[in-house]
């Protein structure tokens, strides 16, 4: 190899080198690569690789053996050369990364040897799973230490399989506890999306009926517009179908905010959750197959249903996407950025309130009417419901009746339920995903829980901020609203009708007080500063006497700690070579060594150690010499029971 | 090799160095086959291995859990790897379970050399048993003095079918299939007797190795060995009149042989003119004029110089002979092969460069056909040395542990191992046509993402 030595060569081997020559648990990841980058563009190199690496193999060090092997995986999983190079002696290999061989154990610090055994027969199965096929050493050599001597290997295909098996029964059983649940509850939910359907269309209906008494527009005069271009007739048509339209105005607002919410439900939380029912039906599988095909049935005559009257809200245009709407809100209410709240405010207070009764209404099917200015429409859609509320329980009324109205939400669909649910099986057939998805899974319940977390915005408390009300020079009273100073006035305050100050004690009297009285308090008032401030000094200087105190205890403690420490390490034979270094280097030696491999291997022994063992030794000594002549006696007694 | 070829198709070459040359270019490149696999059903280590001589096709094992299996080496039983690896699986087994089956280890399992009808088995619970292959039933039974640690029969044989086995016992026997008893009853050696060989010169000749390190060479028509090899009686390297033409070769040998065979009136001449000038025929044996008569005189068994010779220090483990019958190769538990030859009993002095061989067990060895090559187990390897030379020229790793036995297909040019880790392997050359299943599953290609 060496003759075929170019300009570069050898480099590899330096790398390698330096990179083994390492106390850390990987490989610096610059080197590795680095030696990737040689290695991958040139064969000598590569084969010089494959030499230094089994060379480094025979070091008697396994911390070198350890970094060599984690080397060696990388280019065995990458380079074909290498493999069929470094699979000739796959013997070898493992026995010096294994240890396998009763003549040959690994070598010293015992943890790193630990883990590069079991690091070395995690490689061997993955090359074997990988490479297996197409080299017969690395077969024989797992199945060697498979069969032969019972190596215990991590298995992590099987394990995988195990798991995905696992995982597909955990979500078989979701999928049935759903199926359950939707079983138990399937009326009630049917019920709900049917009265939000009623009340969809019964708005629909007012809206139509307004329209009816609405003056009609000019009706078709096809007869006379023929002869104009097609193109300036779609568009007349399309302005008088516009024309036809009902458009929102004070009267009918309360209607068409109501629709609108209707309209969000029934898209956001309805055809949602129906089509995730399908989902489930689908994949469910259940002993009898009948029940389930008639409940899907039942579901997608739903769907269809959610759909047509989706379809012709949008169509009549009532509800248009809510977004323009409150974007609009939004601009109206930006000039009044500030705390004062005009009409508007409770207008969409009225809104929301209204809103609330349908949220209520609609998973509950209670009446509730606490916002008077309803309109018809509203008191229509009232109605309705009572007359459904009425057949429920009066428990439950009575219940509701007590609980607290809170606004719809998004997390009052999870309210109370602990089901864990599958991400990737909502109804939506996604077939355009880049990578494998997941059918299995699963969102646990406390993250969905998490998501679902009510969330409310903040609403300011209305403050009705006071006027200045001070005196003006010509007359009348500051009508100015500050908070709390008016830039005119100073402060604001109460006044009364006048606009005097209704406190008088603070600003206006004190100007009258005794002159005499005022430097007796000055007096005063710098005697207690002069006494404080001497306290304080005296405070400051125990305190840091204290503080001196408390930090030598620290620094006895902690050298007392050092040093024991340093015993306990020195003693035990157990610990292993790592810890051991650093603490005795650091307890005992003031002075830092570096880590190093050597000083891995080394174990420091004291008189203490020696003395231990010996008197460990002598003494176990005597325990079995006693122990043994003690059996020696029984047996004696036994075979000769009559002589003693 | 195409240039080979189109010689061969303009008649340059001769068939038959044509096939030699071919034949000697699959050897060298011997190597693990990754697409042969025999699934070893044994539990036990492998002590031996034989493939038929008939046919050339069914190898059959003998482990020491007490079982033998025979594979087909020719078809596989069935394929893995999408039709990669083919897999051999046993076509039969015969193990404890068998109602006629070895209670201890089977140390050597031979065919018969006839055909493929019969196969023998010795073990270590005393028993020979000889096998009828179709029915898997024990046909002939005999029981040894001791364990048996080889039998052998004679390739050549045609007016005998005498089964040698090498016992624990002193006494090398003879067992005769067509009788039943022991035909013969061969003493001389003074401790077991690991390993046994017939000549593939004469039918009647047997050579055998004991533990205590002498090989002898009995000529079955007499009593008494007739020749021990001595370690220190030496020559150095081959002869060389012999060479001269390879048509004439086999007459000489023959002659040679018939020379060794017709002993019983060879050393009364000797006798009666001792160092008298000798022919040129007999003049390797004329190295050893003092031989003849002694063992003449000497009752088999009884003490002398020449029959106290050992070939090796310790036991004699392995013993081959070459395929001409002229040479022998010998291996020792001192870690030592020797190469004899046949004709003049000397020692050639060729130093083969084995590191350690195992000691404990017989060690099966195996030359190529043209004798150029010796495949040897030596510890967990298995390694071919060049005969003449004693040079290391291939080494096969593959077992785990110690191997105990090789053999060579020459049909095939393959050799199959067997050892301790209980694998057989197959080591074939490396095909010139690179397969198109080659890129089949999973390519072993160059992957560097980096």
């Amino acid at each position: 190899m060496e003759t075929v030595g170019g300009l570069g060569q050898g480099k590899v081997r330096a790398l390698i080198e330096k990179a083994t020559n390492s106390t850390e648990a990987e490989v610096e990841p610059r080197l590795l690569k680095a030696i990737k980058s040689v290695v991958r563009y040139s064969d000598s190199e590569l084969r010089l690789a494959a030499q230094t690496l089994m060379d480094l193999m025979k070091r008697d060090h396994s911390q070198v053996r350890y970094l060599t092997l984690l080397i060696i995986d990388q280019l065995f999983m990458r380079s074909k050369l290498f493999r069929t190079l470094l699979v000739e002696n796959l013997d070898q290999l493992l026995s010096l990364s294994v240890g396998f061989r009763r003549n040959l154990p690994l070598p010293a610090p015992p943890a790193v040897a630990s883990v590069l055994r079991s690091k070395a027969i995690e490689f061997l199965e993955k090359w074997n799973d990988s490479f297996g096929i197409h080299y017969r050493q690395i077969r024989l050599g797992f199945d060697y230490l498979k069969n032969t001597l019972r190596f215990q290997f991590p298995n992590i295909q099987a394990n995988a399989a195990q798991e995905r098996r696992e995982r597909e029964m955990r979500s078989k059983e979701i999928l049935q506890s759903k199926f359950e649940i939707l079983k138990g509850n399937l009326s009630s939910i049917k019920e709900e999306i049917q009265s939000t359907l009623d009340e969809i269309g019964e708005c629909l209906e007012i809206v139509r009926t307004e329209q009816e008494t609405m003056p009609p527009g000019p009706l078709d005069d096809e007869d006379f517009v023929e002869f104009r271009p097609s193109e300036l007739r779609q568009i007349r048509l399309d302005s008088l179908r516009e024309g036809e339209k009902i458009h929102e105005n004070s009267e009918n607002k309360v209607v068409f905010d109501a629709l609108r919410e209707l309209y969000k439900l029934l898209v956001t939380k309805h055809l949602v959750s129906v089509q995730e029912w399908i989902s489930v039906l689908i994949r469910v599988e259940v002993p009898d197959n009948r029940s389930r095909d008639s409940v899907l049935k039942e579901f997608i005559d739903i769907q269809n249903r959610l759909q047509s009257v989706k379809k012709k809200c949008v169509e009549s245009g009532y509800a248009l996407p809510d977004t323009t709407k409150r974007e609009k809100d939004e601009e109206e209410d930006f000039w009044e950025e500030g705390k004062i709240e005009s009409i508007k405010l409770e207008s969409s207070n009225a809104l929301n309130k209204l809103n609330e009764n349908f949220a209520v209404a609609s998973t509950s099917g209670q009446t509730k009417n606490d916002s008077p200015e309803s309109s018809k429409g509203k008191a229509k859609c009232d109605q309705s419901q009572s007359c459904k509320g009425a057949d429920s329980s009066s428990l439950r009324s009575k219940l509701l009746a007590e609980g607290p109205v809170v606004k719809w939400g998004n997390f009052l669909n999870n309210w109370d339920s602990n089901r864990v649910v599958l991400a990737n099986q909502r109804g939506l057939e996604l077939e355009s995903h880049w990578g494998r998805v997941d059918y299995n899974a699963v969102i646990p319940a406390e993250k969905i829980a998490e998501l679902n977390i009510r969330a409310t915005i903040y609403e300011e408390e209305q403050v009705e901020i006071q006027p200045c009300h001070a005196p003006l020079h010509k007359g009348g009273l500051c009508q100015r609203r500050d908070l709390r100073v008016c830039p005119f006035h100073g402060p604001v305050i109460p006044r009364d009708d006048e606009g005097n100050p209704i406190n008088k004690s603070t600003s206006t009297s004190d100007t009258t007080l005794d002159s005499d009285l005022i430097e007796q308090l000055a007096k005063q008032a710098v005697k207690n500063v002069r006494n404080r401030e001497n306290e304080e000094a005296n405070k400051r200087k125990l305190d840091k006497q204290s503080q001196k105190r408390a930090k030598l205890a620290k620094i006895r403690e902690h050298n007392e700690a050092v040093l024991r420490d340093a015993a306990l390490a020195s003693t035990s034979n157990s610990v292993f070579a790592g810890e051991n270094v650093k603490a005795t280097t650091g307890g005992r030696l003031a002075r830092n060594k570096k880590k190093s491999l050597a000083s891995m291997l080394h174990k420091k022994e004291s008189t203490k150690d020696r003395l231990a063992q010996r008197l460990l030794n002598t003494r176990a000594r005597d325990a079995t010499i006693r122990l043994l002549t003690l059996g020696e006696d029984a047996n004696y007694r036994e075979a000769f029971p009559n002589q003693w | 090799m195409w240039r080979e070829i189109r010689d061969r198709e303009a008649g340059k070459t001769r068939p038959n160095s044509f096939t030699n040359r071919i034949k000697s270019n699959r050897i060298a490149d011997l190597q693990l086959s990754n697409c042969k696999d025999i699934v070893s059903p044994h539990r036990g280590s492998i002590n031996s291995l034989q493939v038929d001589l008939t046919e050339g096709r069914y190898l059959l094992s003998g482990a020491s859990d007490a079982s033998a299996a025979c594979f087909d080496i020719q078809r596989a039983t069935d394929y893995e790897g999408r039709g990669l690896i083919a897999k051999h699986k046993c076509l039969f087994a015969v193990d404890k379970q068998h109602e006629s089956g070895h209670k201890f280890a089977i140390s050597s399992a031979i065919w018969y050399p006839v055909d493929t009808g019969l196969f023998i088995t010795g073990s270590y619970d005393h028993y020979i048993k000889v096998w009828d292959t179709n029915t898997t039933q024990a046909v002939v039974n005999f029981k040894m003095p001791g364990k048996v640690y080889r039998t052998a029969m004679s390739p050549l044989a045609t007016s005998h079918m005498l089964i040698a086995a090498g016992t624990e016992d002193v006494q090398v026997r003879l067992c005769d299939i067509a009788s039943g008893a022991f035909a013969h009853t061969l003493s001389g050696h003074r401790d077991g007797v690991m390993t046994v060989e017939w000549s593939t010169s004469s039918e009647f000749v047997l050579i055998t190795g004991g533990c205590d390190g002498a090989i002898r060479f009995w000529d079955i028509r007499r009593a008494g060995c007739f020749r021990v090899l001595d370690q220190s009686r030496s020559q150095l390297g081959r002869r060389p009149p012999i060479l001269a033409c390879s048509a004439t070769n086999k007459v000489s040998i023959s002659k040679a042989l018939s020379v060794g065979q017709n002993l019983p009136s060879k050393p009364r001449v000797h006798q009666k003119k001792p160092a008298a000038g000798n022919g040129i025929k007999q003049s390797p044996l004329g190295r050893t004029p003092a031989k003849g008569p002694l063992r003449q005189r000497l009752h088999p068994g009884m003490l002398s110089s020449q029959d106290r010779a050992t070939a090796h220090y310790g036991a004699v483990t392995g013993l081959k002979i070459t395929e001409d019958g002229m040479y022998l190769l010998s291996a020792g538990s001192d870690s030592r092969m020797r190469l004899w030859d046949v004709e003049s009993g000397c020692n050639t002095l060729v130093n083969f460069e084995t590191v350690r061989l195992q000691t404990s067990k017989a060690i099966q060895l195996a030359t190529t056909q043209d004798s150029s090559l010796v495949f040897v187990p030596c510890m967990t390897a298995v390694k071919a040395f060049d005969v003449w030379s004693g040079m290391t020229s291939m080494t096969f790793r593959g077992h785990y542990e110690y191997v105990n036995c090789c053999w060579f297909n020459s049909q095939d040019q393959e050799i199959y191992t067997g050892g301790n880790d209980r694998q057989i392997l197959v080591w074939s050359p490396s095909r010139l046509i690179a397969n198109e299943m080659d890129t089949g599953p999973a390519e072993d290609q160059d992957n560097w993402s980096d």
